[in-house]
């Protein structure tokens, strides 16, 4: 009967026991026989990494926190690491700690550090022992800087919101609202003259054009003129022409005189001689080099400059035709 | 003028009273403590209180840690719907279980069941003079009687409520996979994600408070039995109360001390 109550007694307990032992390792999530892996890391400070938290590596619980440690001295706080079976780590693995949700509770995901190259992760000292193998982590801000950050901004926002009413009353919506209005105004009319504008620019580069081509067309008639006459007035030729016509001039002065000397042909003979005499003058002008179409006939570089001048006057039209804008200028305001 | 002064009077008797009752059971505390040396007296009897206030008392605190987790599971369940993820019933349903409802509806329960039985059984000794007969024979009746009981009490409940929490987790569970479409790692997943081995140390340290009061409170009012049938049944009324209303402010206590 004893033994009875002793055996009852004793399951009792023993079942008690083993269920508060076993199931609190097996909450904490601790591997019963199974292989482990146990890494460290090394960073400034943890955030709110509590021990039993989860570790993860792309995504995939590997594991859990199991101590948490102030190393002496500034060298950051030690987290260990206790993996599920072996791991194979990427050979810049570094620690980084934050937030598993919105609900507070962190966890550890291990990195390969070239993915994340602007976090600023604990550099390991040389000195540390290779087994375990210890890596560098950086716990991301806590939601609460965050808060505090967005809190500060809104904190702004109000405040300029405020300075906003403050200065965005009736009376300047009133302003803006007139001020619009007058603008819309300026606008139309600014249309409207551009317009104007534009067809009066449109008129008078058409006549630009004609111009120019009349320009252009008279130049290129001197042009050819000016060499027609250079090929024709070769000094030699000149000088020929010039003793023909003053031989023809004595033929004819002959000729009238003795025409003079009959009735009715006095009047007509005396007009002739007078226009003959202004030819003979003209004539002796031109020889004596005397006047601007002699200087042009006998003076080289007087022909040379007025050829010259028409190049120029040549090249002048033709920037004018391609360049407009440089030339004829229309301005608004 | 004397009429008048009647309600002071009570007043002022309950007072006395209450002060004679705090010092009977100090007294009486003093008494268990300095009992324990013999243990002649009261290790015969201990594992027998054992079995009586632990392993009987297994089943009614199963029943009802089981059915307080299927509770807590749907009402998590309930309250989470739309706003929180439904892995946290599991953390809801295992913290709550074991930091408080396991401990408390545990003690509760068996504060009616251990606690009235013991108050009634020392209450009808003490009627009918059977620990006068103790001490007559030269026996400690507070060795003899109270320090089993409560050295059971104190290394019982804790087991009964350890069982009871485990019941209670697994039956929160059950639900969630029967009833809340949820898998057995969603579930996991919230019961872990908050876990501290000091949640089980501090639901032990709750149970052997709880233990060690109920078996007090039982052996005191029983003890101290006065008047008859009347003054046992009475006895156990009180021991129930009592211990019941100790249970909870142990319980806050515990909360903002350890906590």
């Amino acid at each position: 009967m004893n033994q009875g109550k002793e055996i009852l007694v004793g399951l009792v307990i023993i079942a008690a026991v083993l269920v508060a032992v076993v199931g609190t390792l097996w909450l904490q999530g601790t591997n019963f026989g199974r292989p482990s892996t146990t890494v460290e890391a090394l960073l400034e400070s943890v955030g709110q990494l509590s021990e039993g938290n989860p570790v993860t590596f792309r995504g995939v619980r590997i594991g859990h926190v199991s101590a948490i440690e102030v190393e002496a001295g500034d060298g950051g706080v030690r987290v260990t690491l206790l993996l599920d079976g072996e791991v194979s780590l990427p050979a810049d693995a570094g620690l980084v700690l934050g937030p598993e949700s919105l609900f507070g509770d962190w966890q550890a995901e291990v990195v390969s550090r070239a993915r994340f190259p602007r976090f600023p992760f604990y550099e390991v000292p040389p000195n540390e022992p290779t087994t375990p193998r210890v890596v560098g982590g950086y716990a991301l801000p806590e939601l609460s800087r965050l808060t505090a950050s967005a809190e500060q901004i809104s904190l702004n926002l109000a405040e300029l919101t405020a300075r906003l009413e403050l200065a965005f009353n009736q009376e300047t919506t009133d302003n803006l609202s007139r001020a619009i209005a007058n603008i819309e105004a300026i606008t139309q009319e600014v249309r409207t003259l551009v317009q104007q504008q534009s067809e009066l620019a449109g008129a008078i580069t058409a006549n630009a054009d004609t111009a120019l081509a009349e320009v252009e067309g008279a130049a290129q008639a001197a042009r050819r003129s000016f060499e027609r006459m250079e090929d024709f007035m070769g000094d030699a030729q000149m000088d020929s022409i010039l003793t023909n016509i003053r031989i023809a001039s004595a033929g004819l002065r002959t000729v009238t005189e003795e025409l003079a000397a009959e009735d009715g042909l006095g009047a007509t003979l005396d007009r002739a001689d007078s226009a003959f005499v202004r030819i003979d003058r003209i004539a002796a002008r031109l020889e004596n080099g005397e006047g601007s179409i002699r200087r042009l006939l006998t003076d080289s570089a007087f022909a040379v400059r007025a050829e010259s001048v028409l190049e120029q006057l040549s090249l002048l039209l033709l920037d004018v035709r391609e360049n407009p804008r440089r030339y004829v200028r229309l301005s608004i305001f | 003028m004397l009429l008048s002064l009647a309600p002071v009077q009570a007043v002022g008797r309950g007072a006395l009273r209450s002060v004679a009752a705090v010092g009977r059971a100090g007294y009486m505390g003093m008494e268990a403590a300095r009992a324990l040396r013999k243990v002649g007296f009261w290790a015969p009897h201990l594992l027998g209180q054992m079995r009586r206030i632990g392993v009987e008392s297994v089943p009614i605190a199963l029943f009802i840690a089981t059915f307080t987790g299927i509770v807590l599971a749907l009402q998590a369940s309930y309250t989470f719907t739309g706003a929180v993820p439904l892995y946290f019933v599991g953390t809801l349903v295992g913290k709550t279980m074991i930091m408080e409802l396991g401990p408390v509806l545990t003690g509760l329960a068996l504060s009616g069941r251990v606690g009235a039985n013991i108050a009634a059984e020392l209450g009808t000794m003490r009627v009918t003079e059977q620990i006068d007969a103790l001490e007559t024979l030269a026996y400690d009746p507070v060795a003899y009687l109270v320090v089993p009981r409560i050295l059971a009490g104190a290394v019982m409940f804790p087991m009964v409520i350890i069982l009871a929490n485990a019941v209670g987790v697994l039956a929160g569970w059950g639900t969630a996979l029967s009833l809340l479409d949820m898998s057995s790692p969603e579930f996991l997943r919230g019961l872990r994600l908050y876990f501290d081995p000091w949640d089980v140390q501090f639901s032990i340290i709750k149970s052997v408070t709880f233990g060690i009061t109920v078996t007090a409170v039982g052996c005191f009012f029983g003890f101290h039995t006065r008047g008859g049938a009347y003054g046992v049944g009475k006895a156990t009324t009180r021991t129930v109360v009592v211990s019941s209303m100790i249970i909870l402010v142990l319980d806050a206590f515990w909360a903002a001390v350890l906590l």
